[in-house]
């Protein structure tokens, strides 16, 4: 009897477990399903019904938020400033992170640790005037280069957080054993621990990917030629100039998520890996 | 060999303390210095030295109190909701059914879009016209409900609190599930012969076993919650009449609409010291508890 009831009453916290778990997959889902639907109807259509499917469906939304919003232009862009903040944040960061793991007996290697830690409760904001005036100094103002410099420094203090607990739990033979070989310590880190440490660096790449593809603060300040406007910057002005093209807003949002989608597809065995593998830890 | 270390590590350091002497500590220093001075931002323009007038004009301006509230509800609404809610759907996803794989796949969808496109993506789910949240209430009767929210003091905030909750919400569920795949099988096992309910299993085995995960997420949390920007700054702007601004919007606003940046750098102080003291308050609490 008793065994009865408890795989009876298993089975029914099992279909409980299914109800919440699809209930927060419509939550995720039918929003975006909503705006990719909604990327193609007419004004008409959505001012009558927002939740009819459109009669057709209007391909041209797409070409039209490309025509007034420069949406690849833009993608293009974020795209640019993306991958080459998330290359050179992982050198970065990679590099200091061996310094502060593999070096520890060097004392200043300890306390640079410290300081990065710190580096994290610092607010973006609290920084602000001084690399937006920095920028203009230097005439760095709607310049790339600079832009992604900022970015990496934003993520470098996460990045180096999680290399440096992966290292950690990297045993330390490994490198003892490169080293009688004679391997120096660039080689030891490219050739031996960069291959183990792949999920980590997929984990932070996705990281830093997503937070340059789509900053706001800084490209507002930093950049103010329309030519060189990332997504988000882009789709603002989109928005305020032209907020009664409803279906091209859409599709502007469609186009835009492509990108890290496709990033996020190939990757996402590697991020759930890497902090499973609990890289995120305290 | 001792020697050649140093070098190595100086060498490994260098391009990442130099980021961070030029983007975060000069910067702050620079910010210092300027929030006791009046500035209009061009270049060629005189500072004038004004003293503390920069951080009385603003701890005794209304709107930064209201943009400090508006803070503490992104606060309220991270703990209340959003870490229930994260926590839940770690559970759910470490849980022993099928098809965690796809649950995780598709929750982590609405990180990866990023703020500005999950801001501009509610703001017109929402919108008193064509919005296809209005229109569901509307024809379930409730036309009561059906204004702009976006545009109601009061209410604002909380609408783009819970917007942000809805998309941050996986990011934290992976913190959390960071913290439950290291709690051992054996434990639960144990539970389960000794005849302990589900609810007792994680009162007393999971949740006391996650405490790191909570301190990460609280500091997260804290520090986020002060940190707000493009989400509001997307969907409201901080208006109607910056009543749902926060500091980080107030500090823009200053720097950049009013040409205040003096009066705006002594918000970036401000801000700072909030983040850090906060931030080891949160340490302390929780290491505290440690022992």
């Amino acid at each position: 009897m008793k065994g009865g009831d408890g795989v009876k009453s298993r089975k029914w916290k099992k279909i409980m477990l299914y109800v919440v778990a699809v209930i927060w997959l419509l939550a995720t889902i039918i929003p975006l399903l909503y705006v990719f639907i909604s990327s193609f109807k007419t004004n008409d259509e959505m001012y009558r019904s927002a939740l009819n499917l459109p009669i057709q469906w209007k391909i041209e939304n797409y070409a039209v938020a490309n025509e007034l919003g420069h949406s690849f232009r833009s993608i293009g862009n974020s795209l640019l400033v993306a991958i080459s903040t998330t290359i050179i944040e992982i050198i970065v960061a990679m590099m200091a992170a061996y310094a502060i793991s593999r070096k520890r007996h060097v004392f200043f290697a300890r306390h640079a640790y410290m300081l990065f830690v710190i580096g994290v409760m610092v607010p973006i904001h609290s920084t602000l005037i001084p690399i937006s005036s920095m920028a203009a100094d230097w005439g760095l103002k709607n310049n790339f280069g600079y832009l992604v410099l900022v970015y990496v420094c934003f993520n470098l203090a996460q990045g180096i957080f999680l290399f440096t607990g992966f290292l950690d739990s990297v045993s330390r033979e490994i490198d003892e054993a490169a080293i009688i070989d004679g391997c120096s310590d660039f080689r030891l880190l490219r050739s031996i621990l960069l291959p183990i440490c792949k999920p980590i660096i997929a984990t932070e790449a996705i990281f830093s990917f997503i937070y340059a593809y789509g900053e706001l603060v800084f490209s507002l300040t930093l950049i103010s030629e329309p030519a060189k406007y990332t997504v988000p910057r882009a789709m603002l002005s989109f928005w305020g100039e032209f907020s009664a093209q409803m279906g091209p807003q859409y599709a502007f949002i469609i186009l835009s998520v492509i990108p890290v989608v496709i990033i996020y597809v190939l990757f996402h065995n590697q991020i759930q890996s890497g902090v499973m593998s609990g890289a995120i830890k305290g | 060999m001792k020697k050649k270390d140093y070098w190595i590590a100086a060498i490994f350091l260098l391009p990442a303390v130099l980021l961070l002497i030029v983007f975060v500590i000069y910067p702050i220093i620079s910010n210092v210095i300027l929030s006791f001075h009046s500035w209009n931002g061009i270049f060629s323009a005189k500072r004038t030295f004004v003293g503390m007038e920069n951080y009385r004009v603003i701890l005794s301006d209304k709107s930064f109190w209201r943009s400090l509230t508006n803070a503490g509800i992104f606060l309220f609404v991270g703990f209340l909701i959003q870490m229930p809610l994260s926590y839940a759907l770690a559970l759910l996803v470490t849980a022993k059914i099928r098809g965690t794989k796809v649950f995780r796949t598709v929750y982590y969808l609405p990180v990866i879009l990023g703020t500005t496109i999950v801001a501009v993506m509610w703001k017109n789910l929402i919108n008193p016209n064509y919005g296809a949240i209005i229109e569901i209430l509307k024809s379930l009767g409730l036309n009561s409900l059906a204004f702009d929210w976006l545009n109601t003091p009061g209410l604002n905030v909380w609408i783009v609190a819970l917007v942000n909750c809805w998309k941050s919400a996986a990011f934290n569920m992976l913190i959390f599930c960071a913290g439950l795949v290291t709690i051992p099988d054996a434990l639960n096992e144990a539970a389960v012969i000794d005849g302990c309910t589900t609810w007792q299993r994680i009162r007393y085995i999971t949740l006391p076993l996650s405490k790191n995960s909570f301190k990460v997420y609280s500091i997260l949390c804290i520090t986020g919650c002060i940190k707000q920007f493009d989400m509001i700054w997307a969907m409201t702007g901080g208006g109607p009449n910056a009543t749902s601004s926060t500091p980080g919007i107030l500090l823009y606003l200053n720097a950049y609409s009013f040409k205040l940046m003096g009066r705006s750098a002594a918000i970036a102080i401000i801000l700072l010291i909030l983040g850090v003291a906060l931030s080891i308050c949160c340490n302390r609490i929780f290491r505290q508890e440690e022992y």
